[in-house]
């Protein structure tokens, strides 16, 4: 796509009201200012937190909306209206090379394949349970790659998403959801080659019920094989996801009591059937629970029959232990109906204060701070509770969160992690963008291991594990590539991006400061960025902008602004 | 012997590794009734334990049967086992018992830096990089410690962007990232560490970064579940050669959380562990005299299995010490039995010997006048004996 010089906001003229904005009007156009004093706007600060960075277009959305209507209209997002970001999805190839199958190899398997070797576009991720339950089937030779296809489908279109869609705030979520309930694809093809219906139980309840939320992720192939509920049986169960349930899916290990108590029974309320957390035994016991949750995966049941290879999740009563328990200091009876034991245990985590308490501070450290306000985790997970049964609980919650004074004293507390990193990059420079596996590669060498983060807790959302030289040098090193012919996965036009009233150096300076940054840059900043200029003494020198010789200058600062310390938070 | 230039690896089996599967009580009937045959040590069969000298218990104590070099190591009196040792905190959550162990402070999970940081920062460690992970980043027991270096990959060490403007854009950043904040802490780090490696890291013929070579006759094993756990060994192998002055490093290898078909997983995972631990340790034969490296895991697994041929998450676990001041080829600690009354809540292996004693010990034999109260505060230590003074 050629962009114009007016068309500086993914291919949108109405990215030209950031010119407009008294913000930008503010910034002085050739001298540097005086002091160190750093000019924080409100509205760049808000975009690094509900979307993935700002661009001048969106800046001016919401500078013209306020942020309370510009939540609403995100709170309520609208696929076909997202034309730029649906012709990209569309248009996405991501290549696919593999050889062809070998018979000699896993001898146990039938069929063959042919060698593959080709730029594919994101078929997967339309695909009906039924093709893509294919490709986890360990009897018919499949290349690993195409077992691992729908999930890199998947990787394509959430970095497509989150550079281009108009919904930022969806994507900013469905991230965070991700790694609440973290999976990693890649561990089996039951994951990998469902991946792309994982991924749409996040999309559907992201902003909604968290009860109906988690009995979806519960029942999901992806969860049940990654925590291995598929194979937990009486007796004794198998423990994995039970355990999990609480304390990274729930209530958390905040309150979790195994250290101080041996017996329900003294874990304060617990008589009365209002226990302050969990034990062991809780775990247990939801664990006996859920046997009998499972994927009909073609497997021998071992009581006379065999599951159909559908993939679909089924309830066999058969490995179900069927006998009385006792979760969260209530009791169940026994000989249930079918998955009733199960739904009960859902209905009781999701319910317990500890739950909304946990939610809310892991809301509150994604969208604020990585140590939260208490006051404000405290509002939040009083509209969590008050929306309990609400199909638009999420949603209350973010409202609660985003439009608190909170939200809006705390610009730039989050350090980015290297999705975030990235991403804001391409948005703030206007690239031209088009995921591929090299970046994928990238982002894991960085310690972003996107859907393949080992262990359930997903990616550490603090600072101290993101704040190393590996990652960081990681990242600074990404811009180079990104630039670089060979990587392939941006296009940059700078100076088409550059408004066409911005002409000095200083000017240039100044924009790019801002717009990165989200500041003017003070004297020494703005002295340093002169060097990358042709005449370095002259902040009112006109450069010409569009001559070749100025792409390597322009480039090469725009990359050191991407590596100063205001560009690594958000 | 403590020396100036000693240096600890620690090696952090990540998600739980069954101890009682890895060096088993073979004989033990309680052993063998809770447990399916493939998830413990067999006495009979193609799967047969590896039978061990030790003066532990009688229970004929085996190593897996996938254990072959570590029973090398055993045998040459380079490695001891210390067993039934671990968390004194009841947690069987996996990050939570991480987070305490590597805290170093089994029941506080808010104290604000890991033991290794530390016990670095009261070494005061001179030498350009002394504090290494191998990791993407640094675990816990690294935490508020910005001098630490997270480098999986050597090779990737250095600052690629700049061009024409190379030092316009090193001075800008070093000028920017001045200041106490943890950002600016980290971004100058990044700066140093690039500029070292980049002088540091040998060249071949044609002026390119070298591939690793590891020492003659030496090879890292490349099949199986090897990558991570290979990756940081060469890594570290390569780092320490480079000469930049490395005293503690630490090594991931995950994916022992065994729940489920535990049997070719747990063979798979203690082969590599095995082999690859091996080869570092043939690797590293010029620096034996100063080496020490901990195996260790966040805790044992279950005694009884599942019915997914699995072991969920259980309490006490084996630890592993390995290095030329080792007094190997014993196991030690105290063996608390099997037997339902002296199991931890009555499911799993006890813990007998709190593993702050183990790293204590090393670290007070190998280094100099360690202040153990600093670096485990409010913990009494009593040498088990396992290294010599």
């Amino acid at each position: 796509m050629h962009l114009t010089r007016r068309q500086f906001v993914f291919g949108s003229a109405v990215g030209l009201g950031a010119l407009a904005s008294p913000a930008l009007a503010r910034v002085p156009t050739s001298a540097p200012p005086a002091g160190k004093e750093i000019y924080l706007d409100p509205t760049f600060w808000t975009l690094n937190r509900i979307a993935y960075g700002p661009t001048p277009f969106e800046e001016e959305s919401l500078r013209r909306m306020g942020l309370k209507h510009y939540l609403e209209q995100q709170l309520h997002p609208d696929n076909a209206s997202d034309t730029l970001c649906n012709n990209k999805l569309s248009k996405a190839v991501l290549a696919i090379e593999y050889k062809a199958s070998d018979p000699k190899s896993n001898e146990k398997a039938t069929g063959s394949y042919p060698a593959v070797k080709e730029d594919r576009p994101l078929l997967a991720l339309g695909s009906p349970l039924s093709d893509l339950w294919k490709l986890a089937d360990y009897s018919v030779r499949i290349d690993n790659k195409e077992r691992n296809r729908p999930t890199e489908e998947v990787r394509a279109a959430t970095w497509i998403r989150a550079v281009y869609s108009q919904w930022q705030l969806r994507e900013v979520m469905v991230e965070f959801w991700h790694n609440h309930f973290n999976v990693h694809a890649f561990s089996t093809a039951a994951i990998s080659g469902t991946f792309p219906l994982y991924d749409g139980i996040m999309r559907k309840h992201c902003f909604g019920n968290f009860r109906a939320f988690l009995e979806d992720v519960a029942q999901s192939a992806a969860m049940q094989y990654y925590l291995n509920n598929n194979r937990s049986k009486a007796s004794p169960a198998n423990e994995n996801y039970a355990r999990e349930l609480f304390e990274l899916h729930t209530l958390g290990a905040d309150h979790y009591y195994n250290d101080l108590y041996n017996r329900w029974r003294e874990v304060p309320g617990a008589v009365k059937g209002h226990p302050i957390g969990y034990i062991d035994q809780d775990v247990y016991e939801a664990a006996r629970a859920f046997t009998g949750w499972t994927i009909e995966d073609g497997s021998n049941t071992g009581k006379g029959t065999t599951f159909p290879k559908t993939g679909k999740f089924v309830y066999f009563d058969g490995w179900h232990d069927n006998y009385q328990k006792r979760v969260l200091g209530t009791e169940f009876d026994p000989n249930s109906p079918p998955m009733a034991d199960g739904r009960k245990v859902l209905d009781l985590v999701s319910a317990h204060p500890g739950t909304a308490m946990y939610l809310c501070t892991k809301l509150c450290r994604r969208l604020v701070a990585d140590t939260p306000p208490k006051s404000l985790v405290v509002k939040a997970a009083k509209t969590w509770q008050k929306n309990i049964k609400s199909e638009d609980q999420i949603k209350q919650v973010l409202r609660t969160i985003i439009l608190s004074p909170e939200f809006a004293a705390s610009q730039g507390k989050k350090v980015k992690r290297p999705f975030e990193f990235a991403a804001s990059f391409l948005r703030a420079t206007g690239a031209d963008f088009a995921p591929n596996s090299g970046l994928f590669y990238e982002m894991s060498n960085a310690g972003y291991r996107q859907f393949e983060w080992a262990t359930p807790t997903g990616h550490p959302d603090t600072s101290e594990y993101w704040l190393n030289s590996n990652t960081t040098l990681t990242c600074w090193n990404l811009l180079p590539k990104f630039f670089s012919d060979g990587f392939k996965v941006a296009q940059f036009d700078l100076a088409a991006h550059t408004p066409d009233n911005v002409r000095t150096s200083g000017d240039i300076i100044n924009h790019w400061v801002r717009r990165l940054a989200g500041k003017q840059p003070d004297d020494t900043l703005f002295v340093a960025l002169m060097q990358y200029m042709p005449n370095p003494k002259d902040p009112n020198f006109i450069p010409d902008i569009h001559h070749s010789d100025f792409k390597e200058p322009l480039q090469q600062m725009v990359m050191a602004i991407g590596m100063l310390p205001d560009f690594q938070v958000r | 012997m403590a020396s100036d230039s000693d240096i600890l690896v620690v090696l952090f089996l990540r998600g739980g590794c069954d101890g009682l599967n890895l060096l088993g009580p073979s004989s033990d009937p309680i052993y063998i009734a809770e447990r399916r045959s493939e998830t413990r040590v067999e006495r009979d069969g193609d799967h047969k334990g590896l039978p061990i000298k030790n003066n532990f218990a009688d229970s004929d104590f085996r190593f897996h049967f996938k254990a072959g070099k570590l029973k090398e190591l055993y045998d040459a009196k380079h490695l001891a086992v210390i067993h039934a040792c671990g968390l004194t905190n009841g947690t069987r959550s996996h990050f939570e018992a991480i987070d305490f162990m590597e805290r170093g402070t089994p029941d506080n999970k808010t104290t604000t830096t890991g033991w290794l940081t530390r016990f670095s920062h009261e070494q005061k460690f001179k030498g350009m990089v002394p504090i290494i992970s191998t990791s993407n980043s640094l675990p816990t027991s690294l935490l508020a410690c910005p001098e630490a270096v997270a480098a999986p990959n050597v090779k990737r060490v250095t600052l690629q962007s700049g061009g024409h403007f190379k030092t316009i854009q090193e001075k800008l950043l070093n000028e920017r990232y001045q200041g106490t904040d943890p950002i600016a802490i980290n971004g100058l780090r990044t700066l140093a560490v690039a500029d070292i490696f980049g002088k540091k890291i040998p060249l071949d013929a044609h002026g390119k970064q070298a591939d690793y070579v590891p020492s003659a006759g030496v090879t890292y094993p490349t099949e199986g579940y090897t990558n991570e756990l290979n990756n940081g060994l060469k890594a570290l192998a390569q780092l320490i050669k480079m000469d930049i002055g490395v005293r503690i490093a630490t090594v991931d290898y995950g994916g022992w959380d065994t729940h489920v078909d535990q049997e070719g997983r747990f063979a798979n995972l203690t082969d590599a562990l095995s082999r690859s631990l091996f080869a570092f340790w043939e690797d590293m034969k010029a620096y034996h005299d100063k080496m020490t490296v901990v195996v260790m895991s966040e805790f044992g697994r279950r005694l009884r299995s599942n019915e997914s041929r699995g072991t969920d998450h259980g309490h006490g676990n084996m630890m592993m010490v390995l290095g030329s001041g080792v007094r190997g080829g014993e196991i030690y600690g105290q063996w608390p039995g099997l037997d339902n009354p002296h199991l931890d809540n009555q499911v799993d292996l006890a813990v007998t010997t709190d593993y702050r004693t183990v790293l204590s010990e090393v670290i007070s034999t190998r280094f100099s006048k360690p202040m153990l109260n600093l670096v485990f505060p409010g913990f009494v230590y009593k040498p088990l004996g396992f290294m010599k003074a």
